[in-house]
């Protein structure tokens, strides 16, 4: 990659294939480390997963302590502190591949995920140097405590307060945490709390200090394994070098720390769909009814074949995103005194990317694991089979790490403070649609066309949505959500199409059937795009002027429809003869 | 100690295979690649003598293009020292006589006191090179453990025999060790040693440096064997079932008329 490309960038101009990172770019140690992976979970994790979701004591910490051994957790960890710092791309190949362990997935992530992230990025060096090594190691088990009974979505509204001691030397923490994972096994928690009431600040706390307790087990409808407690704080001190950056900068630790998460929580969906689909294949090419096969009817194909393509668009906008996440932190040097906030703008960058794959992966991957249970029948609602224990596990990832309502609604959002900032050129993009719109339109011919009508569209309802409410826009969610929508599907058939155009451009494996794939999503997708822009533009205006937009909108979304059933069928021919996903 | 063990990259077994167009091998597009499965257990056993014995140097040695190279540092990562690639875009078309020459003129003058091969490729199975490489390196060989021991410079290993029946060998080192499944179970290559495996050597060698003996076969076609007409299943009820099976030995045989 040459230069580093601006967050929400791509929605202007156009991106090189060459310049974005695809699963096809894994060099020979990502492969290697994604084998180990598989080996691991087939041989460890996925023979015990029963075992796990009936909480077996101390089975998480076992896992944890083996995943420790293989550096599987030390991936963010720089290697002074026992790690490896390696690419996020690592990191983003083992959330992937955890993703299909429900449980582990979460005990992983809120240990050396959201657990490990605040020390890594925002920890002064003894901070790092007495946790981070414990880290990685699962020696301390760490958990991430910042929802309260009263703040969920709105996380800087939490009572947990934190009052400096008389002798300066311990601040004193008051307050309840609820819905924390790890916390029935935690050795340490990071915890928001806020100075005298007011300043929210991290904190760094030894969960076996005088005054910490935990609730009893949630029982929870999916991740049966992972413990999930309240976490109480009465009078609970802590020493005064365990804050966090610094007092009243909390919410730039959470905030920054909830970007990479996404970009997990995303990754996490991509492996835990890949897996429901593995089962699904297999089991429609064993299963028969009528003495054929159920993967030989057309209803089943066509399950399978919209499955895989959508797997295959979130594939590759995570990885696209994990590319970004990379480069932006390979070039950060946060080696002097401003470092920490260095770090935090080089994450803010790309928070809209976050937020889009966040949202688009996990209901990417509840519609997968819905049709997989479809797939299997009424078997598919028995827990002795795997894909039951997936749907259930997969509900809660479009809840937490930002409930994908609020996610949606910091895309737009972010967009529309950048644009008022002059760092995003909305104005112009608006200004050179209209004289396109004036002038000779063209008709989108293939997908790459396709793609560019949605990214054209989106800017137009963005542009006219600006023009009409002014900053009041910032209220309106059902547009917002829209609009979030519009960037998401802008977003996912760039990064699709574009991966595309590159393996086939390297004459690289399989490129026919990620063809197939990218039109048949591309050619879906602008259909939704159709729908939300139509809907946006008519609570917009009325009369001629709706009349008028509706034309500007019939002349952006200029294409001929293709045979998506044929393709389709092509897709699920591959996939149901490989019995599994492949791309 | 010098430890030498040779690998081979192969496609994954589960892959869709089709004869390639000169007929001679399959086609390579569209294949998953991994270290052949034989190979993994000497791999694994290399290591293993490597750390009982300490003090000691394992290579690892492949033939083939640059991709090979790969499967290479995942044999880095388990633990062996450095790599010797024998470069060789055409390795697939050399025969098993013509790969152990290519081995043992590499190790001939490097005094190699143990060499593991797999007991034989999934790709090809010849089963040859191992024992050939012992030949023509004028050393005892011992084919097909499944289990190895090493003290003051004899091995004692286990071979498996038909039945059941297990054969216990003794050798004297310098000797090549052919490994069979059942002798180990390989290890998974960490992260932190995957990272520290990129900065192990890794030297190519051209082939034509190696390559001095001539082939003594060739393989003169490669092809799926007919199909013969397949099995059929009948599914049902028995009773249904005994009457579609006597109509059918009925029409299509001559056992009920």
């Amino acid at each position: 990659m040459t230069q580093l490309p601006k967050g929400g960038g791509y929605l202007l101009g156009s991106t090189d294939p060459k310049n974005i990172f695809t699963p096809e770019d894994f060099n020979d140690e990502h492969r290697m480390i994604a084998e180990t992976l598989s080996r691991f979970l087939e041989e460890r994790i996925f023979p015990r997963m029963e075992e796990m979701d009936a909480k077996q004591e101390g089975l998480m910490r076992e896992f944890l302590v083996e995943a420790g051994e293989l550096g599987l957790l030390g991936a963010d960890i720089p290697e002074e502190y026992g790690g490896s710092e390696i690419d996020e791309i690592f990191s983003t190949i083992i959330a992937e591949k955890l993703g299909a362990t429900g449980a582990f997935a979460i005990g992983h992530g809120g240990h050396c995920g959201i657990g490990n992230l605040p020390i890594v990025y925002f920890g002064n060096e003894d901070q790092k140097s007495r946790y981070l090594p414990n880290i990685a190691t699962a020696e301390k088990i760490s958990a991430y405590a910042l929802t309260e009974p009263g703040s969920g979505s709105d996380a800087l509204s939490a009572k947990t307060k934190a009052v400096l001691s008389p002798d300066g030397k311990h601040y004193i923490l008051n307050g309840d945490k609820t819905f924390i994972s790890n916390a029935g096994i935690a050795d340490m928690f990071i915890v928001y709390a806020k100075i005298d009431g007011e300043k929210f600040s991290a904190f760094i706390v030894d969960a076996h200090t005088d005054g910490l307790t935990t609730g009893a087990e949630e029982k929870k409808m999916g991740l049966k394994g992972s413990s999930t407690r309240s976490v109480f704080f009465d009078n609970v001190k802590v020493p005064v070098e365990n804050l966090l950056y610094k007092p009243g900068k909390g919410h730039v630790v959470a905030f920054n720390i909830l970007n990479i998460g996404r970009h997990k929580a995303a990754a996490n969906s991509v492996g835990a769909a890949k897996y429901a689909l593995d089962l699904s294949a297999t089991y429609a090419n064993e299963r028969k009814q009528f003495k054929v096969p159920i993967a030989q009817f057309g209803m089943i194909k066509e399950k399978l074949a919209e499955m895989a393509t959508r797997i295959y668009a979130a594939e590759s906008t995570v990885y696209r995103t994990g590319g970004l996440l990379t480069e932006m932190i390979n070039t950060l040097d946060p080696s002097g005194p401003d470092g920490y906030k260095v770090i935090a703008e080089g994450i803010e960058e790309y928070a809209v990317e976050c937020s889009l794959e966040k949202v688009f992966a996990t209901e990417m991957e509840a519609f997968v694991v819905d049709e997989g249970v479809q797939i299997h029948g009424g078997y598919g609602y028995i827990a002795e089979y795997p894909i039951e224990r997936l749907y259930r596990d997969a509900r809660i990832r479009r809840i937490f790490e930002g409930t994908n309502e609020i996610n949606r609604i910091i895309i737009p959002t972010t967009l529309f403070r950048r644009a008022a900032r002059g760092g995003f050129p909305l104005k112009d993009a608006m200004k050179e649609l209209k004289v396109y719109l004036n002038g000779e339109t063209v008709a989108r011919e293939n997908p790459g066309d396709v793609v560019q009508a949605i990214k054209d569209v989106f800017l137009f309802v963005m542009g006219v949505s600006y023009e009409r409410y002014g900053d009041e826009i910032l209220k309106q969610q059902e547009i917002l959500g829209r609009l979030a929508d519009l960037a998401i599907q802008a977003y996912t058939t760039e990064s699709t199409w574009l991966r595309t155009q590159k393996t086939a451009a390297a004459n690289g494996q399989n490129a026919k059937l990620k063809t197939n794939m990218a039109t048949a999503f591309i050619y879906t997708t602008v259909e939704k795009t159709s729908l939300a822009a139509r809907e946006i533009i008519a609570t917009l205006v009325t009369g001629s002027e709706l009349v008028n937009m509706q034309s500007d909108l019939n002349k952006l979304l200029n294409y001929t429809p293709i045979d998506i059933i044929s393709l389709r069928q092509k897709i699920a021919g591959a996939i149901s003869a490989a019995g599994k996903y492949v791309s | 100690m010098k430890i030498l063990v040779c690998i081979k990259q192969v496609p994954d077994m589960e892959s869709k295979f089709k004869v390639a167009a000169e007929g001679t091998w399959y086609d390579n597009q569209d294949l998953a690649w991994r270290m052949n499965e034989y190979d993994e257990y000497a791999v694994e056993q290399a290591v293993r003598l490597k750390e009982q014995v300490g003090d000691a140097d394992l290579t690892v040695l492949s033939i083939g293009s640059d991709k090979v190279k790969e499967t290479m540092k995942k044999a880095l990562a388990m633990g062996c020292d450095r790599g010797a690639h024998i470069a060789d875009d055409a390795a697939w078309n050399k025969e098993p006589f013509q790969v152990a020459g290519i081995i043992a003129e590499y190790a001939r003058d490097k005094g190699f006191d143990v060499i593991f091969t797999g007991m034989q490729s999934q790709d090809r199975g010849s089963g040859q090179v191992g024992v050939l490489v012992a030949e023509m390196l004028e050393l005892p060989s011992v084919s097909t453990i499944v289990d190895f021991g090493y003290e003051a410079g004899t091995i004692i290993a286990k071979r498996e025999l038909e039945g059941g029946i297990k054969a216990k060998v003794k050798v004297q080192a310098p000797a090549v060790v052919t490994c069979q499944l059942g002798l180990n179970t390989p290890r998974y290559p960490t992260l932190p040693n995957i990272m520290k495996a990129k900065k192990k050597e890794l030297l190519s060698i051209p082939v034509a440096e190696l390559l001095k003996v001539n082939a003594r076969m060739e393989t003169a076609n490669m092809f799926f064997p007919e199909k013969k007409g397949g099995g059929l299943v009948l599914e049902g009820e028995a009773g249904e079932l005994a009457d579609r099976l006597i109509s059918i030995l009925k029409d299509k045989t001559t056992v009920l008329k």
